[in-house]
């Protein structure tokens, strides 16, 4: 008895444990509208929309559309390429969504996303950057309207560059000589924290030497990696990096640099955004301590022009699926309007650029926007392609091949490597 | 051999209920088996029975698993990508996802690593878990209420909590390890990265399987321990057995069956342990601490090749299914030595 009692349990482990093999099903959010009251779901990114302006946003919405309310969910961008995947193959995916402008053309190919192109003139697509709408289309189709765009730039603590005696840099040599004094200074500090994964900042370096991420070379993609200007742009980071003691393998958001790192102290400046810039000041705030923020543009090789930087943003896009489409393209049209971007791009200080010119913001003198608008001119996207946002999901190619330089990896062979898969993943 | 007479019992035990079925089909029978309900109501033919009772148990294992198994399977011979999975279409594409599987070097190393991890694992567990059984078994009453609670209060603990304990604690920036290993006088651990490489992370994870499967092995071990009786110990030192000879000789042979059982049931467990392995480092650093179950994860849900994902898991499973087939084979034939 005993014996068979032991086959039973073996076998009774067995299957629970063939059972945890078994697969993924997404689960439909069951979102039901009772007596007639709708609502409409909008997902936006961690730091893209002030609680302030997005509540005036829907109030507005709901005095138009009475009984209509809308509910904002805010994201996460670690992992959202999954998350939005498996939203779009539901039945009830979120009304409206925020995508990155790296990522929108990657889901416009797959069908999940509305087509937008008969509602341009509702969406006052005409008043729209030329520059930020490329990221928005694809194939001709308009499948999402631009919302904003911003670049990095180098926040630094004033206080210690000051007692550095260190001026802000407009040359990498400048910007190398000034970490090298600030390092002398304050030995206990990082004169820079750069984590070892940033890669939005090593790919403004490898433009910056010619080069790109990845280029179509026929028919196909393939890698940028493996080239002499990647590798150039890498030792160049592995220069910058060597000031910093944050870890090679990790990326700016693990830790999050802005709240997590930053307000502990002991580090004189860092490569960030504008919401980045805003976090870390009202986590230094609640710490009991005061930010003093000074901001500069990445230099570039020549002091005649900044630095390459890659052109960050996002698109509103309204989900195929959507039970409310067209209440979804309304509160599109209202919040990607000139009206609302005028107030957004108040109420960011013009650290987020609106999606039209007519809706800009004139940044006050030292703030990060006007160190954000000198370096933008230079900016730059990642290659315009569906694949392309494969090559963003993790684990991704960009970050290992940095990590693995950074630990005295020959760049070519490493650069080799990640190219195959760059080119694996862009050609799918 | 209380095994084998117990096994006889229940052969009878299953007769009765068959017999007086047949009994009461006859009408002038009615009521004169010992064994026949008496109840208002015309009971059910008792052949039934059985099945009615097994029924809500098969049912729901074949709603929960045989359906998910059949669908896996079926996904595993089709093409879903990130597109198909939007726009729900599933084309076949025949045995597509299996040679590209096992023409993957990837896919090779991924075996080889899951199973040396599993072995790792398993011989760790079942020695650390023995030792600890034996100890808990010599204890005094106190001592060993307070390591059974010890040990209760690791394997109740959730794993992706004590994922996370052990991240900041060997956290490259802030960890306690560090400080530990410094304060202990050791150099080069200013800012020590244990999840350098693929191999420095398994090894943190196996900490932390060990950990928490170690307490399952030992109060097996003990519960089984109070079995062998004290006159066997007895025996065997009147015989001048020392302790090594007497676990070999005495507490072995009789808890064999213990042994059996854990160690496939770990074998099963540690082979598909997936939120330890997935949330210690996701698999990383490039890839390189990716077991078989976090593969299937990482190109199934990270990269959205679903269908890809389900070939890599039907794979597991038949690989589980070969390495099990040496613990049934085991089963049997002591079933037949009896």
């Amino acid at each position: 008895m005993k014996r068979k009692l032991i086959a039973a349990v073996g076998v009774a482990g067995m299957v629970i444990g063939l059972a945890a093999c078994g697969g993924n099903d997404g689960d439909d959010k069951g979102k039901t509208d009772a007596g007639g009251a709708k609502e409409i779901t909008v997902w936006v990114m961690d730091g893209s929309a002030p609680k302030a302006w997005i509540d005036a946003v829907n109030a507005e919405f709901s005095a138009k559309h009475p009984g209509v309310t809308v509910k904002v969910e805010e994201q996460q961008w670690k992992g959202i390429q999954e998350k939005v995947t498996t939203a779009l193959s539901e039945n009830t995916p979120p009304d409206v969504l925020e995508l990155g402008n790296t990522q929108t053309a990657g889901y416009a190919v797959t069908g999940g996303l509305a087509d937008l192109t008969k509602d341009k003139a509702k969406l006052g697509a005409d008043a729209w950057q030329k520059s930020m709408l490329a990221s928005a289309e694809y194939d001709g189709k308009l499948y999402s309207a631009p919302w904003y765009a911003a670049n990095r730039v180098v926040v630094y603590d004033k206080k210690a560059y000051a007692k550095a005696g260190v001026t802000p840099p407009t040359t990498r040599d400048e910007w190398i000589a000034g970490l090298e004094k600030l390092k002398a200074a304050d030995p206990a500090s990082q004169p820079i924290y750069l984590p070892g994964q940033s890669w939005y900042v090593l790919a403004g370096f490898i433009w910056d030497e010619g080069g790109d991420l990845a280029v179509k070379d026929g028919g196909k993609w393939k890698g940028g990696l493996g080239t002499p200007q990647a590798a150039s742009a890498m030792e160049f980071y592995k220069k910058l990096q060597s000031y910093s003691t944050a870890p090679k393998d990790k990326d700016e958001a693990t830790p999050q640099q802005s709240t997590d790192v930053v307000p502990k102290g002991g580090v004189s400046s860092w490569i960030g955004l504008g919401w980045e810039a805003g976090g870390a000041e009202k986590a230094l705030k609640d710490a009991g301590k005061e930010a003093d923020f000074g901001y500069f543009p990445i230099p570039g090789k020549t002091a005649d022009k900044p630095g390459t930087v890659f052109l960050g943003g996002s698109n509103l896009a309204v989900a195929e699926r959507s039970k409310n489409k067209e209440l979804a393209k309304e509160w599109l049209a209202l919040a990607a309007g000139k009206d609302q971007m005028t107030k957004y791009a108040a109420e960011t200080k013009g650290a987020l650029l609106p999606n039209q010119a007519g809706a800009n913001f004139t940044p006050a003198a030292g703030s990060f926007a006007e160190a954000m608008g000198k370096g933008g001119v230079n900016g730059r996207i990642t290659p315009v392609t569906p694949g392309w946002a494969n090559v963003e999901t993790e684990p991704n190619p960009l970050k290992e091949f940095m990590t693995k330089v950074l630990k005295g990896e020959d760049a070519a062979k490493a650069g080799a490597d990640a190219d195959k898969e760059i080119a694996n993943r862009i050609n799918k | 051999m209380t095994v084998h007479s117990q096994g006889a019992v229940t052969a009878p035990q299953d007769a009765p209920p068959k017999s007086a079925g047949g009994q009461q089909t006859p009408p002038m029978t009615k009521g004169a088996g010992p064994s026949a309900p008496r109840r208002g109501r015309k009971p059910l033919p008792a052949g039934w029975l059985p099945y009615l009772l097994i029924g809500p148990a098969v049912l729901s294992l074949a709603t929960l698993l045989l359906y998910p198994l059949i669908k896996n399977v079926i996904l595993s011979f089709q093409k879903v990508d990130k597109i198909e999975f939007i726009q729900r279409k599933a084309p076949f594409n025949g045995v597509e996802n299996y040679t590209q599987l096992l023409g993957d070097a990837h896919f090779w190393t991924v075996v080889v690593r899951t199973f040396a991890f599993t072995a790792a694992n398993v011989a760790l567990i079942m020695l650390i878990g023995s030792l600890v059984g034996i100890l808990l078994n010599r204890l005094g009453k106190w001592m060993r209420l307070v390591l059974s609670m010890a040990l209760v209060m690791a394997w109740a603990m959730p794993i992706v909590a004590s994922v996370t304990v052990f991240q900041w604690l060997f956290d490259e920036q802030f960890g306690v390890m560090n400080w530990v290993m410094r304060t202990l006088g050791f150099t080069g651990y200013e800012q020590h990265n244990w999840f350098e490489s693929g191999f420095s992370t398994l090894v943190i994870v196996t900490v932390l399987v060990v950990w928490g499967s170690v307490p399952f092995v030992a109060l097996n071990m003990y519960a089984g321990l109070t079995t062998v009786s004290g006159e066997l110990y007895e025996a065997a030192r009147m015989d001048g057995a020392n302790g090594w000879q007497t676990f070999w000789q005495v507490v072995f042979p009789n808890l064999k069956p213990f042994f059996t059982v854990t160690t496939f049931l770990e074998v099963i467990w540690v082979f598909k342990a997936f939120t330890q392995v997935y949330a210690m480092n996701r698999g990383g650093p490039d890839r390189a601490s990716e077991t078989l179950p976090v593969f299937a994860f990482v190109e199934g849900q990270s990269q959205g090749h679903y269908a890809l994902a389900a070939a890599i898991s039907v794979l597991t499973i038949v690989m589980l299914v070969i390495v099990m087939s040496f613990y049934f084979r085991l089963i049997l034939k002591q079933e037949e030595e009896q």
